[in-house]
């Protein structure tokens, strides 16, 4: 039951790929510059299983934005960014004559705003594509070291599987990386599967 | 009967387009490939009349590829379809002599890719 199957994984991924070009789109609109974006890759691992080869990830501190995801099934996004790389897109969208300095007082904010846009555009196109109802949470901002990160996802006994989602975003010079991390129940994790199967069975 | 290539890194995304046009076309001849080179070199084999083309695929972007299609074919008509919707790829897509059509693949964005297709 917690297996998904090649074809379930793609159209997974084609969901992401769909809502990462319409959260492209939205930084577009606020940076006033192209963002590039990798062909996302997806995968579902046990939360046990989670540590940091496993999300290859490269640094040690993120800006981690969190919101909950209900529905048809329910899960809990956390979605990462490089903590360096975030307070530059939170210059570019607040206008670069700000400082670096000027902008913590922004930060919390500005993230949160930047991660709604990000998980929003993913959540609405899995709503679309799936035909189904999804509602989300307001977001909440922190930054965690990638230890405390882990502790938490691998903590969480009630969501014992966790679905990885890797983008690469690039904004002009600035590359910056986006991880997006689900936590998924067995129950949710079945209603995902039963969605996916719908979805593609009237294909 | 016209013959269509379908070039798509998502196996799911090439089926979705495949039952769509084939509910409309259920005589047309379909062809497959899962990156901008192989799409290219499908055209040299199967000469397609339309291609559905994505952007973002490992290896070369797919609107570099219809760029290239274009520049041997000019007569096959390219349809861009993809979830990257910013400006510069709607842009970049009208800029080759194609047309842009935004992902998810829909009954409604296979209507204007096939209305293009036929518009000749």
């Amino acid at each position: 039951m917690n297996s998904l199957t090649e074809l379930h994984l793609d159209a997974l991924s084609e969901v992401f790929n769909v809502g990462a070009g319409r959260a492209a789109a939205s930084l577009s609109d606020i940076v006033g510059e192209e963002v590039r974006l990798s062909v996302p890759s997806v995968e579902i691992r046990k939360s046990s299983e989670i540590d940091v080869s496993a999300m290859g990830l490269q640094s040690e501190r993120f800006g981690t934005v969190h919101q909950t995801f209900s529905g048809s099934f329910e899960a809990e996004a956390i979605l990462l960014f490089t903590e360096e790389h975030a307070l530059e897109i939170v210059r570019d969208m607040m206008g670069s004559q700000i400082s670096l300095e000027d902008l913590a007082e922004f930060e919390q904010e500005a993230m949160c705003e930047l991660g709604n846009i990000i998980l929003n555009a993913c959540l609405s196109a899995m709503a679309d594509m799936l035909n189904i109802p999804l509602n989300c949470s307001l977001p909440d901002y922190t930054v965690a070291t990638t230890e405390e990160i882990f502790r938490r996802v691998s903590d969480d006994l009630d969501q014992p599987y966790v679905l990885l989602l890797h983008i690469d975003l690039a904004i002009e010079r600035r590359h910056s990386e986006g991880h997006l991390i689900f936590l998924l129940s067995s129950t949710s994790l079945k209603g995902l599967i039963i969605q996916l199967e719908r979805f593609l069975g009237a294909v | 009967m016209k013959k269509i290539l379908i070039v798509d890194d998502s196996k799911v995304s090439r089926m979705v387009i495949r039952a769509h046009v084939k509910a409309v076309h259920p005589d047309w001849e379909f062809f497959e490939a899962g990156s901008g080179e192989e799409g290219i070199k499908s055209v040299i084999e199967n000469k397609p009349d339309y291609c559905t083309m994505d952007i973002n695929m490992p290896g070369m972007l797919g609107t570099d590829a219809a760029e290239q299609i274009l520049q041997t074919s000019p007569h096959i008509r390219i349809a861009i379809f993809s979830a990257n919707v910013q400006d510069t790829m709607q842009n970049r897509a009208t800029s080759i002599g194609t047309i842009f059509v935004a992902k998810p693949v829909t009954e409604k964005s296979i209507t204007i890719v096939l209305n293009y297709f036929a518009s000749e």
